[in-house]
């Protein structure tokens, strides 16, 4: 009856990108193991591969000790691995109880779905969470009716429908409540006495720490550490997801005096995803916004670029504003780098010049003074030692690091007096990370005031002179000066010590 | 709060429900300029043009149900209709007729094999393949009949054109017949299948749903309906005309939407798609009773659909001004 699965040195590279270089995990019945690491550490990737999502590079999955192949979702699940997905796989217009029992439905003899079974198969299992529902949940609403957390809840009981020996919870406490969690995890305990084995990925220290039996660490794509929970304490989990040596060498200057004019002020700003943030920043201040990806970052930026409706109030240089549209952000003087280059950033087909210049054609009259606007373009390309064939090329032909310079450039040409950027480096190149760093440095000796998130926890570290960190939609820590250091940024992201007292994390992190 | 969940309870519980609103408005119109339209007669001469479209729009119906559109499907009428007035002939037997019924069925279903091969085997994208086929079963049609004529004997055609079984007329039995299919299909598993893969392909896949096989399938029950309406206009027309089916493609898609099917797939049904296609027709009715100058007509049909088609979108529009 006991079941493992073990992966062993597992390699999955998409397109150039390494996410699992030697990644490992071992799983058996009646056992919880947590996999842990910290953004792009690989964690996703390995999920995907013991669920049979993707194809493996390289190494190998052994199913009790024999080697497997799992070529789809499909053929994991046949082997009785089930995964709750982090991006639901649930259909939104489809009932709840068609969406839990889809491909498994109760049939009639006459081929058709015999609902009155379904009705009370599907009672039975949300009866599992019985009183933890928000809403009056019914099984015939559509799923893109119900809150996030319960449509996490019919994601999870749509994985343990098929009474699974494995399931894979990835993320799933994510968008449920702490009474939720609670019941979930209830379930959990029942699950190992039944002799079922949970992969629990999550980034919550305190949740792993409560129903996790053993670790295990990924770190750059290589597993770094396994073992049982008794035997580790946050701290030390911490410091195996961190890295040690850096490629780069920063040179944060020593936090300046604060005598500058404040230039943004944010009070209780809520959107979609943020639930009352509020700071400021001096002009010349390069501020970071750190924690794990999709707290309420994006929507942070977005919302102080007038691209997402919100709620709160927003003071830029001194007056009050209300920003309803880019347009208004720009006329302000703001610029935003948004963190998805292809989709957001670039109009891929067209040209070099038309790109730089797209926030910028109403400066060049009527008509175009478009030489005045080539040389322009020229300059601007010149000084951020943009690479290219010629300002007619399409941008679909530069390199990621060059095509992201464009997408800073045609901010740059505007000469913004707020930048805000979204994971600037994501998908760069070595050499014009570099080059981006001392930008940034640059702009904010001219007096530029910068908001800079990042999904790379070693850059907000090596440049910013303090850090927000977001989690959960509210500002967790801020962090600067002695206390902004790598353990502390990632403890503060993983919301280790609840983030509200920085100076109690400085102590036993060094 | 409570009301704006009836609305949208409404419109995605029960598609078909502006549809119906749109019927019952046009055949009020329609009534109040042809009095005498309920007569058995002027009825079924009625739903016997209707037919063709109805059948139609129920496949491309079950194609954007599956998150796809077929524009061939004009092409494949087009073929059906060739197909029977070369091989059949004015003067055919009623056994040859039979035989080329089944040859046509048989086209129809090859044809809408090719698209499903293209679209669910190579991944291309529904809209370009069907388009570049529908030119091909267009020229296809003209290669079998390059000039209009040939067609099909006046006694068979005859069975089709007054025929009322138990006093209503044909169409009604057919519409009857598809929803009971239809009705039977949703509860299936196969029914599941569609609504999951038009709703959302990536999801329905990781549930290991068949996505390919079902978007295979979705354009060969078109193409298999496109083969049915082919016969049906030939044995309305009795002749034979290779650009017959040409202008029924926009019109199967636009009865659909009408009907209140998602574009995007995976919302709606059947009996909405129904009721579109007649409404569709019951518009072209009511244009040429009203005495519209004909070179208005167009001007005056396109815009009663361009405002039933805004007019779920306006709805949703204002409730989103007023929340």
């Amino acid at each position: 009856m006991a079941k493992s699965l073990s992966a062993r040195n597992i390699v999955k590279r998409y397109g150039g990108v390494v996410a699992l270089s030697d990644g490992n995990l071992d799983v058996r019945t009646g056992e919880v193991v947590a996999l842990i690491g910290a953004n792009g550490s690989g964690k996703s990737t390995m999920s995907k591969v013991i669920n049979g999502v993707v194809v493996l590079d390289g190494g190998q999955l052994l199913l009790d000790d024999k080697p497997v192949h799992f070529s789809s979702p499909q053929a994991a699940k046949n082997m009785g691995i089930a995964t709750v997905f982090q991006e639901l796989s649930l259909i939104p217009h489809m009932t709840v109880a068609e969406n839990i029992w889809l491909t498994r439905e109760p049939m009639t003899a006459f081929g058709t779905v015999n609902r009155k079974a379904l009705k009370e198969k599907t009672e039975q299992l949300l009866s599992l969470f019985r009183g933890t529902y928000k809403t009056d949940l019914h099984l015939d609403d559509p799923v893109a009716s119900l809150p996030a957390d319960e449509k996490q809840i019919i994601e999870i009981l749509k994985a343990i429908s098929f009474d699974p020996w494995m399931v894979i919870l990835d993320e799933a406490t994510a968008s449920l409540d702490s009474r939720q969690v609670q019941r979930l995890f209830e379930l959990v305990a029942d699950w190992k006495k039944a002799g079922k084995a949970v992969v629990f990925v999550s980034h919550r220290m305190e949740e792993i720490f409560r129903i996790a039996d053993k670790y295990s660490v990924l770190r750059n794509g290589k597993t770094v550490g396994a073992g049982e929970m008794k035997d580790i304490n946050e701290k030390e989990l911490v410091k195996l997801m961190i890295e040690k040596e850096s490629v780069f060498t920063f040179s944060r200057g020593e936090t300046k005096a604060n005598d500058k004019p404040v230039c943004l002020e944010v009070k209780d700003l809520r959107t979609d995803s943020l639930r009352g943030v509020s700071f400021s920043a001096r002009e010349g201040e390069l501020v970071g916004i750190g924690g794990l990806r999709g707290q309420g970052q994006r929507d942070l930026l977005l919302a102080l670029f007038g691209d997402v409706p919100y709620s709160g109030r927003v003071g830029l240089f001194g007056n009050e504003s209300r920003l309803r549209h880019p347009r208004e952000a720009m006329k302000l003087g703001l610029a935003l780098v948004p963190g998805d280059r292809a989709r957001e950033g670039l109009l891929y087909i067209r040209s070099i010049l038309e790109n730089l210049q797209l926030p910028s054609w109403a400066q060049y009259g009527f008509p175009l003074k478009i030489n005045k606007a080539k040389s322009d373009a020229t300059k601007a390309g010149e000084s951020l030692n943009l690479i290219m064939a010629g300002l007619g090329e399409p941008v679909s032909s530069l390199s990621g690091g060059n095509a992201q310079k464009v997408v800073l450039g045609k901010w740059l040409m505007r000469k913004p007096k707020l930048l805000l950027l979204d994971d600037p480096t994501k998908g760069v190149d070595v050499g014009t990370k570099a080059e981006i760093y001392a930008l940034i440095t640059q702009l904010c000796s001219e007096g530029k005031t910068i908001l800079f998130y990042s999904s790379d926890d070693e850059e907000l570290v090596g440049l910013c002179d303090r850090v927000l960190v977001i989690h959960d939609g509210i500002i967790r820590t801020e962090l600067s000066g002695a206390t902004l250091t790598k353990e502390n940024l990632i403890s503060a992201s993983l919301g280790v010590s609840n983030g509200y007292h920085p100076e109690s994390l400085t102590g036993g992190a060094q | 709060m409570k009301k704006r969940i009836t609305w949208d309870f409404l419109m995605t519980r029960y598609p078909a429900f502006f549809p119906l609103i749109l019927l019952v408005l046009s055949i009020a119109i329609n009534l109040f300029l042809q009095p005498n339209m309920f007569d058995r007669e002027t009825l079924n001469s009625n739903m016997r043009v209707f037919l063709p479209l109805i059948l139609m729009a129920v496949g491309q119906a079950i194609v954007l149900l599956g998150g796809g559109i077929d524009i061939s499907v004009g092409g494949v009428v087009s073929i059906v209709n060739t197909i029977l007035a070369t091989r059949v002939g004015l003067d055919g037997s009623p056994e040859k007729m039979w035989q080329f019924v089944l040859v046509s069925l048989l086209a129809g279903v090859l044809a809408g094999a090719i698209n499903g091969f293209f679209i669910a085997y190579l991944r291309l994208q529904p809209i370009i393949t069907t388009y570049a086929t529908s030119f091909l079963y267009a020229g296809f049609a003209l290669f079998i009949l390059p000039n209009p004529g040939g067609g099909i004997p006046a006694d068979i055609a005859n069975l089709y054109r007054p025929s009322t079984p138990l006093g209503l007329p044909l169409a009604f039995h057919v519409i009857a017949i598809l929803l009971l299919v239809w009705i039977y299909v949703s509860s299936t598993r196969y029914g599941k299948f569609l609504f999951a893969v038009g709703g959302k392909a990536d999801a329905a896949y990781e549930t290991a749903v068949p996505v390919t096989t079902m978007q295979f399938s979705i354009y060969v029950i078109s193409g298999l309906m496109s083969a049915l309406a082919g016969i049906a206009i030939t044995m309305l027309s009795g002749s034979g005309n290779a650009e017959i089916g040409n202008p029924m493609t926009l019109n199967s898609i636009t009865a659909v939407v009408i009907g209140g099917n998602a574009f995007s797939g995976g919302i709606g049904g059947v009996a909405g798609p129904v009721m579109g296609a007649v409404t569709l027709s019951l518009i072209q009715n009511i244009i040429s009773f009203a005495h519209i100058n004909t070179w208005w007509e167009t001007l005056v049909k396109a815009t009663i659909i361009v405002v039933a088609l805004a007019a779920p979108g306006v709805i949703n529009l204002i409730r989103r001004r007023r929340a």
